[in-house]
């Protein structure tokens, strides 16, 4: 970010103020999409933004794009649908850590395996804001939720590991206490031809902070900057000493055809052989 | 006396009713607590409505006595509900009130709980001030303090309910209804008795996806498993709930799942599957307002019609549903059994209205109860087992996995023979076929007549199901006392559709009404499909809130 960028064009600020939280990281995940979409000089009517539902993929209804607000762990084959029927067309998708790789968890390893070109920006706060403060398969083992108030049994996912071991040929993960760091991922991510995934660690002070003991809002974001640590100095470090740290950078930066460039092949191999029989 | 607490979502509405409410049960009023909430976190407008009278109330009053305004909206949305000698309770930290509002009540609600030991206790204060002037002691508030928190904590929200006690003037109080109740009333949430309900019947298995209205069940649920041995476990989404259930009850848990519309959608081929293969089942399905994410936190009564249907394939099913809290903990305990006795999934339909409306009530008898697995045991086994074998009445012998040295249990999703074989031959499928519709025979015979109140056969009827049953209930004893000969005939089992009442009162009543939450009258078409009758008229309401007795007593007057 060398200058601040002017994110209100791309505001409904009509529907404003949003429904989150005072401390929700959820605003400053969006604002760090926002900029980095600024950067990128893309017609604002040719950028759909598709969510699903949970306090984060409320993001859609204050956008000022083509949106569609799915139902809940369906924006990416909705998504998948927009992409395929016009390519032409700029499709992000935005969705809880719940929403992504609980009732959605299908869906987005399918939409890594085939690489098409959408970009997922993960709001990952470990747990259902929307509902409450449930679990989620982002909530880390033994923590507290509603519905593990004696600490969650399960073992957490990892975003990136399974979106690369998908498929996904842009993986990255940002923090909301390094914003801009999270923006200029974004901007890599919004370029990258083929399914770009963002995990975006943000904080839910009223659920999972309260639930866990986390202190304020602050104290969320201190966490975080106590426990990250960049992808290239983890790699010299042993297992047990990153095992509890967010370990942040672009983890895959591949090259693999585009799902839709393969349709449009396919089709014009089709007409040139006569491919119907 | 009716109060209302207001203010924006995460403000704290719920603890100061949770607080007022139980207090004045333990005082021995009769109490309701409705709540009416945004599907937001922060921000908003949300309320919840405190009706006190000396016998449990059964649905929330309209006029307000006290309001507790924490912040400025609440007091512009609902100032013209309350009554002219009304009382009006206002943070005056944060606003004043306009010069010419004479029922204004300051209370600095948060100098006065930080004075006590912290903000976080304003909403205590404002239970202490609603007390005062209701004219009632603080003794039963600061016992329930003490049961909910630490020592130094409940000191402190001691001092705070002392605080906004003595900041309002007694001499303003209103004259009470008298207290009647014993004081020994269960105060909980109708989710909560859901929780309740399925736990005493032996439910040792629920796997469920958070749902609002229905994800209180399962947090019920979850927060017992520290004194039962139970399993809860959150699933991945409902297509894997329903699933985990119907594999836990064939291993031989007692089992239940809990949604709302768009997760029982997800569930709808397990719940064929569990048609198929015989596995018992209880699902509860919290309805909202759809079509999809619809209104998430309000209420509608527009499933009936997709829980008749659902599933692809025909199989025998039973559908009942949460009219009011005296009822549905026995209800629930009904469909346990019925599912396991009949081998079948049984729907339980509930909503916001009922999930989330608090009242107190007399404790539950637990020896009305029924609890029977309806397992084979070693006496009446035949030999070779086989689980599907043809009976009578439809059932087969239901044993679990490992039950029997040297006997298996097979269960298959294709159609399949006694023995839980696949088979293709048309004999056989039609014979399954017979076998397990033939359930609906006897089935039919365990469906309970409708509740009646009111006149035993008067000339206007009204027909109704589930949670409106408070409000239609409010309105048949108004205009009873109006003089009109009123019958209220409310449905508690659906399906198979007990007839009997309604065949006999339906053509005597000179007026009759189907009154129902939803927009297409999907109950009076199953009337007609079931009986052929109809009611003259159709009372349906489908904005996402509850019906009020006044609206219905509106459209009967209509035509009377
Ligand atoms: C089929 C279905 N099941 C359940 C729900 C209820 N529901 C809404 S949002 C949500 C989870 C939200 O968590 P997440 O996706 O992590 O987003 P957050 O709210 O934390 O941003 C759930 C379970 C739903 N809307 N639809
Ligand atoms: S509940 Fe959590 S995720 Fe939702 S808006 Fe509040 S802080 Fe954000």
């Amino acid at each position: 970010m060398t200058k601040t960028a002017d994110i209100k064009p791309y505001l409904r600020l009509e529907r404003y103020p949003t429904i989150w939280c005072a401390g929700c990281g959820n605003g400053q995940v969006v604002g760090a999409f926002l900029r980095a979409i600024s950067t990128l000089d893309w017609d604002p009517k040719k950028v759909v933004v598709v969510s699903g539902i949970g306090c984060s993929s409320r993001a859609s209804g204050y956008l000022n794009f083509n949106t569609m607000h799915t139902t809940h762990g369906r924006p990416l084959p909705f998504a998948t649908g927009i992409k395929l029927a016009n390519p032409e067309l700029h499709v992000v998708v935005m969705a809880g850590d719940g929403d992504t790789t609980a009732i959605g968890g299908n869906h987005f390893i399918h939409a890594a395996r085939r690489n098409i070109g959408i970009t997922m920006i993960v709001f990952n706060n470990g747990t259902y804001g929307m509902t409450g403060g449930q679990c989620s398969p982002m909530t880390g083992h033994a923590c507290k939720a509603t519905t593990a108030p004696y600490g969650n049994l399960d073992t957490p996912f990892d975003i990136c590991k399974l979106a690369e071991a998908a498929g996904a040929t842009f993986v990255g993960r940002g923090i909301t206490y390094a914003p801009v760091k999270l923006e200029s991922l974004i901007t890599e991510a919004l370029k990258h031809k083929g399914f770009s995934v963002i995990d975006a660690v943000t904080q839910c002070p009223t659920y999972y902070g309260r639930l866990n003991k986390m202190g304020s809002p602050a104290d969320m974001l201190t966490w975080q900057k106590e426990h990250v640590i960049s992808l290239e100095k983890a790699a010299s470090l042993p297992k047990h000493v990153i095992q509890d740290k967010i370990v942040t950078g672009v983890f895959v930066k591949d090259l693999r055809p585009e799902y839709t460039t393969l349709y449009r092949r396919l089709h014009e191999q089709c007409g040139e052989d006569d491919c119907h029989d | 006396m009716n109060i209302l607490i207001g203010g924006a979502a995460g403000q704290g509405m719920d603890t100061i009713a949770y607080l007022l409410g139980k207090a004045l049960v333990r005082e021995g009023y009769g109490v309701l607590t409705a709540k009416d909430y945004m599907s937001r976190v922060r921000g908003g407008h949300n309320f919840t409505k405190l009706r006190v009278e000396s016998k449990t109330p059964f649905a929330p009053a309209e006029e307000i006595d006290i309001l507790i305004a924490l912040n400025e909206e609440t007091y512009e949305i609902h100032r013209e509900s309350v009554v002219t000698a009304g009382r009006i309770i206002f943070d005056s930290d944060m606003f004043a009130l306009p010069e010419v509002e004479k029922r204004g009540v300051p209370v600095p609600l948060q100098t006065l709980a930080k004075e006590a030991g912290g903000k976080i206790m304003s909403n205590t204060v404002a239970v202490g001030a609603a007390l005062s002037l209701m004219n009632t002691s603080t003794l039963q508030a600061d016992e329930l303090l003490r049961e909910m928190f630490d020592e130094k904590t409940a000191a402190q929200n001691s001092a705070a309910l002392a605080a906004g006690l003595k900041n309002v003037e007694r001499d303003s109080c209103f004259s009470m209804p008298p207290a009647t109740n014993t004081g020994k009333h269960l105060f909980l949430a109708g989710n909560e008795a859901l929780g309740l309900s399925a736990l005493a019947s032996g439910c040792n298995f629920l796997s469920a996806y958070p749902m609002t209205p229905a994800t209180g069940i399962m947090a019920y649920m979850a927060g017992k498993q520290d004194q039962l041995d139970i399993v809860v476990e959150q699933a991945e989404d409902e297509i894997s709930a329903i699933n985990m259930v119907l594999g836990a009850s064939y291993a031989g848990a007692r089992v239940m799942t809990c949604t709302s519309g768009g997760g029982f959608s997800l569930m709808v081929e397990g719940l064929s599957l569990a048609g198929m293969t015989e596995t018992p089942v209880v699902i509860i399905i919290g309805m909202r307002p759809g079509p999809a994410t619809g209104l998430p936190t309000r209420t509608e009564q527009g499933d009936l019609d997709f829980a008749l249907h659902a599933g692809h394939g025909e199989f025998p099913r039973a559908i009942l549903c949460a009219t009011v809290l005296e009822d549905a903990f026995y209800r629930l305990n009904k469909a346990f059994d019925l599912a396991e006795k009949y081998q079948i999934p049984v729907l339980f339909l509930s909503d916001q209205n009922f999930g989330d409306t608090a009242r107190s009530i007399e404790p539950y008898d637990f020896t009305n109860l029924r609890y029977n697995r309806h397992l084979v045991n070693v006496e009446n086994l035949e030999r070779p087992y086989l689980r599907y074998r043809y009976s009578r009445d439809g059932i087969s012998p239901r044993a679990l996995p490992g039950q029997f040295p040297g006997e298996t249990v097979l269960s298959d999703s294709d159609e399949h023979d006694e023995n839980g074989n696949i088979i293709e031959n048309a004999v056989t499928r039609k014979n399954m076929m017979d076998k397990r519709l033939q359930k609906m025979v006897p089935l039919a015979d365990e469906m309970d007549e409708p509740i009646i109140y009111g006149h035993d056969s008067g000339n206007i009827l009204l027909l109704g199901w589930g949670s409106t049953y408070g409000a239609l209930r409010e309105a048949v004893d108004i205009l009873q006392d109006e003089g009109l000969k009123v019958t209220l005939l409310q449905f508690t089992d659906i399906w198979p559709l007990p007839v009997a009442a309604v065949n006999k009162l339906l053509p005597q009543a000179k007026v009759s009404f189907c009154v129902e939450n939803n927009a297409t009258g999907q109950f009076a078409g199953l009337l007609r499909r079931e009986t052929g009758l109809s009611t003259d008229h159709k009372v349906l309401k489908y904005d996402g809130r509850p019906f009020l007795a006044k609206e219905i007593i509106r459209e009967v007057k209509k035509h009377v």
